[in-house]
């Protein structure tokens, strides 16, 4: 389960999965290089468009620290984005003003998007991890007249 | 930009202002520092030439030696030529820092003037403070007086900052004795100075944003002895450059320097080793020994204290039949630090020199040509006798009873 | 696009993010919810520097780092000088004509936890806001050294129980009162000093960005839910500190120039700092009739706090 907007790079790997390489090959002056090659400035490149390099954590996945994870139900949703400002672990994609899903290679289950969302019904709610996100939409409790 | 400075093809400069005129004609971009006796001075003179517009780079000073060295660490590693100057106690509060600089493999160049390590508290001159430094990681070269002061220090930018060294650096030179005994210096002129030198290289510098760096991360046992072990060759490797900067100074000056210096070694039958100025006196007892007692006595001086000359000092001490190593630090509870450096070179040869240890000096206490001459004479007894006649470590210079550790075997 | 300003979270969002995931911060935690909107309310240039603690150990392990940006690490107590020496080196660079880009504008900022702001790096930051280095320091206080378990800083309040000064059948946890840090540093007369909090968006955002855009030497407090020792559940992050900021444990407001105070959120309703404690597990053994009169005290000396803040207020000295 990558969740949207995963690239080929975003947590490919486990914490503490990468090579082992030996003293010849680990980086002079233990230094770690966000990217792979030169950029503009970063803050105007959309995640999706970067070129991460194995040192950033985003390849590296942190999905097996959740027992519940959040689910997303865009029915529901009306971008106010608390979700996303208040996320820890940058795991509320949005994307042009629109929250659009959960980055659930980062999501670590901590659950307060849930207990920030303002809608009635919440257009998060925690489900076991191991619960289909498909059928945790099915039984989402029942919508009273939305509140905006 | 900064003025140049008209210098006098000799002046008369004491090794604080030589270490101060080379950090301002190497350009440094940013000097960190907090004052201490007796490198003060240093930092002193760094700070006139800046008000007076020989500076173009910046001149921070900080609240203590631990965080001048932090400011350091932060300069370096956002790309560009970085100095400072220390002694005593605020080496010893720089202490956590230093590793952390070569940890991160950043070129600093610190300017040590060596003084006792307190307590008790003391201003004047022993290594205390530059044995504290011996497993930082740093290089450490070691100047014996004012020329080699200024000399070693802009030899220091170019070794530091070299590619394949790419390691922070330690001038050291005895505080008072050297730091403030005005003596005669031929100094490089500015253009020619910043010529050796050279421009600073920048790697993986912070500041630049089209390659995004983190410095400082945190290692395990799984990735910790692997970066320790790289930055350990780094610096076990590095006198491939020392020397290299070392001949190229000797082309622009004809003053040659050696990681290990040798003095009268060609025949020698007892040496000293020694570090600082008591190499000087050393050479002074030897020669007169030489001459009035026909002790043929010489002398061996790391110049390069780290990366330690085991090569150089296996070679020199070869054939030599019994040698004496001055410590001028209190080891405290072991024999010291330089003994078992020469110790460690020499037990892997088919030499088997008489080596003991002489505790000297400390807190500045003086050595004069007659101690220097005392220890020359226990070594022609040992090489005649044909084992050690005294104990392993004896103290020099020490009022009271003979304070004395360590039983020879006599075989 | 420049995020000039923030007018709404809508606009906020689209900001890209500078703060990747996968760190290894608790979930939950307040400190990276307030490192990201940091990161996110400029598209500047920044070169970071951080204490040794939470955020430290949870963003840089190798060989991973979470960094988007130039960040530096020395030890516990030096980000403040790490940051500083950082900046000069900007400055002769940028005189020299040796950096890469000269015209792209530079922020420096440094983070330390409570722990290294309050104590161990104390004198580090002092003398980095007396120099009056372009640079903002932000420190993340959970009033505690959550990095190491949970032992007492000079951050803790009174009252909070800690594995170095816990609460216990004699003891009712820590003795001491929270040193004021915000008034410490609006002392040493910085530009801009303020205490800022998580939940309150807008207010922290325009904080940061009022820091990045002052030059010299800015101090910043921010609140710091810690799920895991102040002992509440992760969820309940902005719930807690909601509780902190509308019980005035946390006023949020600034000073300029170390004089003139503003005070940047009043709650419409001040709720007793009772049910602040309530929610934590760490002031659990307040509620015991013995150890009452500690939350009387807490309570008394919030009131005089808000009482003195508005007067400086209104004073505007």
């Amino acid at each position: 389960m990558k969740g949207v907007l995963a690239t080929e790079k975003r947590g490919i790997r486990e914490l503490g999965a990468e090579e082992m390489v030996g003293w010849d090959e680990v980086t002079q002056g233990v230094v770690l290089h966000s990217f792979d090659t030169e950029v503009e400035n970063v803050a105007h490149i959309r995640p999706e468009e970067r070129p991460y390099s194995d040192f950033n954590s985003y390849t590296a996945t942190v999905a097996s620290w959740r027992v519940i994870k959040p689910v997303y139900n865009r029915d529901v949703c009306i971008d106010c984005q608390n979700c996303w400002v208040w996320c820890p672990d940058t795991s509320i994609i949005s994307r042009d003003k629109q929250m659009l899903g959960i980055d659930y290679d980062h999501c670590k289950g901590c659950g307060v998007c849930v207990e920030v969302c303002p809608t009635n019904p919440k257009s998060l709610l925690m489900f076991a991890e191991a619960e289909d996100n498909e059928e945790a939409l099915a039984k989402w409790p029942e919508k009273k007249k939305k509140e905006k | 930009m900064a003025d140049k400075m008209e210098l006098n093809e000799v002046e008369v400069w004491d090794g604080n202002y030589a270490a101060s005129q080379a950090l301002r004609q190497a350009q440094v971009d940013v000097v960190a520092a907090y004052p201490i006796t007796p490198s003060t001075p240093i930092v002193e003179n760094y700070g006139a030439y800046v008000a007076n517009g020989y500076v173009d780079g910046e001149y921070v000073m900080a609240e203590s030696e631990h965080g001048a060295m932090s400011a350091c660490v932060g300069a370096a590693a956002a790309g560009g030529r970085v100095a400072t100057a220390t002694s005593s106690q605020g080496f010893m509060l720089m202490l956590e820092v230093l590793y952390q600089a070569s940890g991160m493999r950043l070129p600093i160049v610190l300017t040590v003037v060596n003084r006792a390590v307190a307590s008790p508290l003391n201003v004047r001159g022993d290594h205390g403070d530059m044995y504290a430094g011996r497993d930082s990681g740093w290089v450490q070269i070691d100047a014996f007086n004012a020329q080699e002061a200024y000399d070693l220090t802009l030899c220091a930018f170019k070794i530091g900052e070299d590619l394949d060294v790419r390691l922070p650096v330690m001038v050291h030179q005895d505080g008072f004795v050297t730091s403030h005994t005005a003596q005669n210096v031929y100094p490089l002129s500015d253009e020619e100075a910043y010529a050796f030198v050279g421009d600073y290289k920048p790697v993986d510098e912070m500041l630049d944003f089209s390659r995004p760096v983190t410095y400082g991360a945190q290692t395990e046992e799984d990735w910790h002895y692997e970066h320790k072990a790289k930055q350990h060759k780094a610096l076990m490797e590095s006198y491939k450059v020392i020397d290299k900067v070392f001949e190229e100074f000797e082309k622009k000056t004809g003053r040659k320097y050696n990681r290990l210096e040798q003095y009268m070694m060609e025949d020698a039958e007892v040496a000293i080793v020694a570090l600082g100025t008591t190499v000087e006196t050393a050479i002074y007892a030897a020669e007169q020994l030489r001459k009035d007692e026909g002790i043929k006595a010489g002398v061996v001086a790391p110049r390069s204290f780290r990366p330690f000359p085991y090569n150089e000092i296996r070679e020199a001490l070869a054939n030599v039949k019994s040698v004496a190593v001055l410590d001028r630090s209190c080891p405290m509870g072991a024999m010291g630090a330089l003994y078992n450096e020469i110790c460690g070179a020499m037990a892997s040869t088919p030499a088997n020199p008489l080596v003991t240890n002489y505790i000297y000096g400390l807190g500045g206490r003086d050595f004069a040509v007659e101690d220097a001459k005392n220890i020359f004479r226990e070594q022609k007894a040992n090489a005649d006798a044909g084992y050690i006649t005294t104990e392993l470590q004896q103290f020099s210079g020490l009022r009271g009873p003979k304070l004395a550790f360590y039983e020879a075997k006599r075989s | 696009m420049a995020i000039t300003s923030i007018k709404n979270l809508k606009e906020f969002s689209t900001t890209n993010e500078r703060f990747e995931g996968a760190h290894l911060l608790c979930p939950g935690c307040a400190h990276s919810m307030i490192v990201r909107e940091l990161l996110n309310c400029t598209d500047d240039n920044l070169v970071l520097a951080t204490n040794t603690g939470c955020l430290e150990v949870s963003t840089a392990v190798y060989p991973y780092t979470s960094w988007d940006t130039s960040w530096i690490h020395i030890g516990f107590e030096n980000a403040a000088s790490a940051v500083t020496g950082a900046e000069a080196m900007y400055k002769a660079r940028k005189r020299k004509g040796t950096l890469k880009d000269p015209d792209a504008p530079v922020k420096f900022v440094a983070f330390g936890g409570d722990g290294s702001t309050f104590d161990i790096g104390f004198q580090w930051i002092s003398g980095a806001v007396e120099r009056g280095h372009d640079f903002t320091y932000i420190c993340l206080d959970n009033e505690n050294y959550a990095n190491t378990g949970g032992q007492r800083s000079s951050a803790t309040p009174i009252g909070a129980h800690t594995s170095t000064a816990q609460a216990g059948r004699v003891s009712y946890g820590k003795k001491q009162k929270k040193k004021d840090i915000v008034g410490i540093f609006a002392a040493h007369g910085a530009p801009y000093v303020a205490q800022l909090s998580p939940n309150k968006w807008k207010i922290m955002a325009k904080g940061f960005q009022k820091a990045l855009e002052t030059e010299g030497p800015c101090f910043i407090n921010t609140v710091s839910a810690c799920t895991t020792e102040w002992k509440f559940d992760p969820k309940d992050t902005i719930h807690v500190t909601d509780l902190a900021t509308d019980s005035l444990m946390f006023p949020i407001y600034e000073i300029i120039n170390g004089t003139k105070l503003n005070i940047l959120y009043r709650p419409k309703n001040i709720i007793p700092v009772e049910e602040y404690l309530a929610a934590q597990g760490r002031y659990k053994h307040l509620f015991k009739p013995e150890n009452r009169h500690v939350i009387e005290q807490i309570q008394k000396e919030i009131d005089e706090k808000w009482e003195y803040l508005q007067r400086r207020e209104e004073a505007s000295v």
